[in-house]
């Protein structure tokens, strides 16, 4: 997998680390299974300290998203998130209100905003649909 | 050793070449484990600093401790836990590659032969060549090398990348990471000085920016850029003129506005979109654009 850090992002470097691992899984782009690479490379590659490559991982490890076998490496999990159903709603509500509210302050009505999802949840859909189609050729 | 001992602590500082005063009350405090930058201009009071801690200055006020130690009466202890990459690398002209090395390991308690030949076939040095005889950049592979190899806890730089090419550059910053950082995970500490930040940004944990000897700024990197925003508005007329309070610099173009900000970022953001503006984007600041925006204001 291939990582891209944007430091006028503003985003603590880990987590977009974690968040590209995330959206990867979500997206199929990352199967289960599969290895990231390993840290020293990795950090070498996009001249990271290594420690904040191992607090990325370690971060996605007790995600649940991935998991470390000794000697081996690491790898995607399959998606059993470890936290319990309402934890993991209460989590996610949270990011939604943050999206509520930043549609509020960018004034994009209700409707508008919850078309906006309805389509974005299409497209990694059709982004999972295609990574699968691949993946059986 | 505790491990709450910070790697390098800086106390009131301060140090004049004569009347010159390089250093001014300089504090700071790197923890081990930690990469932590030290940024200045040239002339800023850097490598006065860095000789400071390897008692190759006497502070004239102040105190300079390495994991506890004061480097003026424990100059040997200090000494074996740390490896240094001068500004200025002096060895003898007359020493081969492999000579260089072998004198150099005879000072230490450990040297890892292993480390020693893989940074040698990735410099591909050539032991036979004399040091007088090698490039810069290879002289400076070879001062890394040197420095990796005694696998100490704390690996002080200065300037370790100006004037190499940028492979050269890009290499050097692998191998800091690839090969130090190795040996102890979460143990070793990096003390880098350079004004070259672009290349250390993702190295870096928490820096001190210094300007004529004194600290400008002090801040982990992630919070840093966290704080530090480029706000760009335009108006649909000229854009009303506003006090910014809290902006850093205020640039005004035709019917765009931008402004640097430190941490006063979301309270202008909200005085602005009360003007209507057309756009308005914000963007953190890179390292290096931190250092530009804390030495312009």
């Amino acid at each position: 997998m291939l990582f891209k850090i944007n430091f006028n992002s503003g985003m603590p470097v880990y987590l977009q680390l974690v968040d590209q691992v995330k959206a990867a899984a979500a997206s199929g782009a990352l199967q289960p299974g599969e290895a990231l690479p390993s840290i020293r490379p990795l950090a070498e590659e996009l001249r990271l300290n290594r420690n904040t490559v191992a607090k990325a991982y370690s971060e996605l490890e007790s995600l649940g998203v991935i998991e470390t076998l000794p000697g081996k490496g690491c790898f995607l999990k399959q998606n059993h998130s470890p936290l319990r159903k309402e934890i993991r709603r209460k989590l996610l509500i949270e990011e939604i209100d943050e999206a509520i509210v930043m549609a509020h302050h960018l004034q994009v009505p209700g409707p508008e905003f919850l078309k906006l999802v309805q389509e974005r949840l299409e497209m990694l859909e059709d982004k999972r649909r295609a990574n699968e189609e691949h993946k059986e050729k | 050793m505790n491990s709450s001992t910070p790697a390098i602590d800086i106390q009131n500082l301060a140090y004049s070449y004569g009347k010159a005063e390089a250093v001014h009350d300089l504090s700071l405090r790197a923890l081990p484990g930690r990469c932590y930058g030290l940024f200045g201009r040239n002339g800023a009071g850097k490598t006065t600093t860095m000789k400071c801690l390897l008692n190759l200055l006497r502070p004239q006020r102040g105190q300079v401790r390495v994991f506890g130690r004061d480097p003026a009466r424990a100059e040997v202890d200090v000494k074996r836990c740390l490896a240094y990459v001068p500004d200025q690398l002096a060895f003898y002209p007359w020493m081969t590659v492999r000579e260089t090395l072998d004198y150099l390991a005879s000072f230490r308690e450990r040297w890892n032969k292993k480390t020693e030949q893989e940074l040698l076939d990735r410099f591909r040095l050539d032991t036979a060549k004399r040091t007088a005889a090698l490039s810069k950049g290879q002289r400076t592979q070879l001062a890394l090398t040197a420095a990796i190899c005694p696998e100490t806890d704390l690996l002080v730089l200065d300037e370790p990348t100006s004037g190499l090419d940028p492979i050269v550059r890009r290499e050097f910053i692998e191998t800091v990471i690839g090969a130090y950082q190795e040996g102890g995970l979460g143990e070793r500490t990096i003390f880098v000085s350079t004004h070259l930040i672009t290349e250390f940004e993702g190295l870096i944990d928490e820096f001190t920016i210094m300007d004529q000897g004194r600290v400008v700024l002090t801040l982990e990197a992630d919070e840093a850029r966290h704080r530090f925003q480029k706000i760009r508005a335009r108006f649909a007329q000229t854009p009303p003129e506003l006090d910014f309070p809290g902006a850093l610099h205020v640039r005004r173009e035709g019917r765009e506005l931008e402004l640097i900000v430190n941490g006063a970022g979301p309270a202008l953001i909200e005085s602005l979109r009360q003007q209507a503006p057309e756009a308005l984007t914000t963007e953190a600041l890179t390292l290096e654009e931190i250092f530009v925006a804390a030495l312009k204001s």
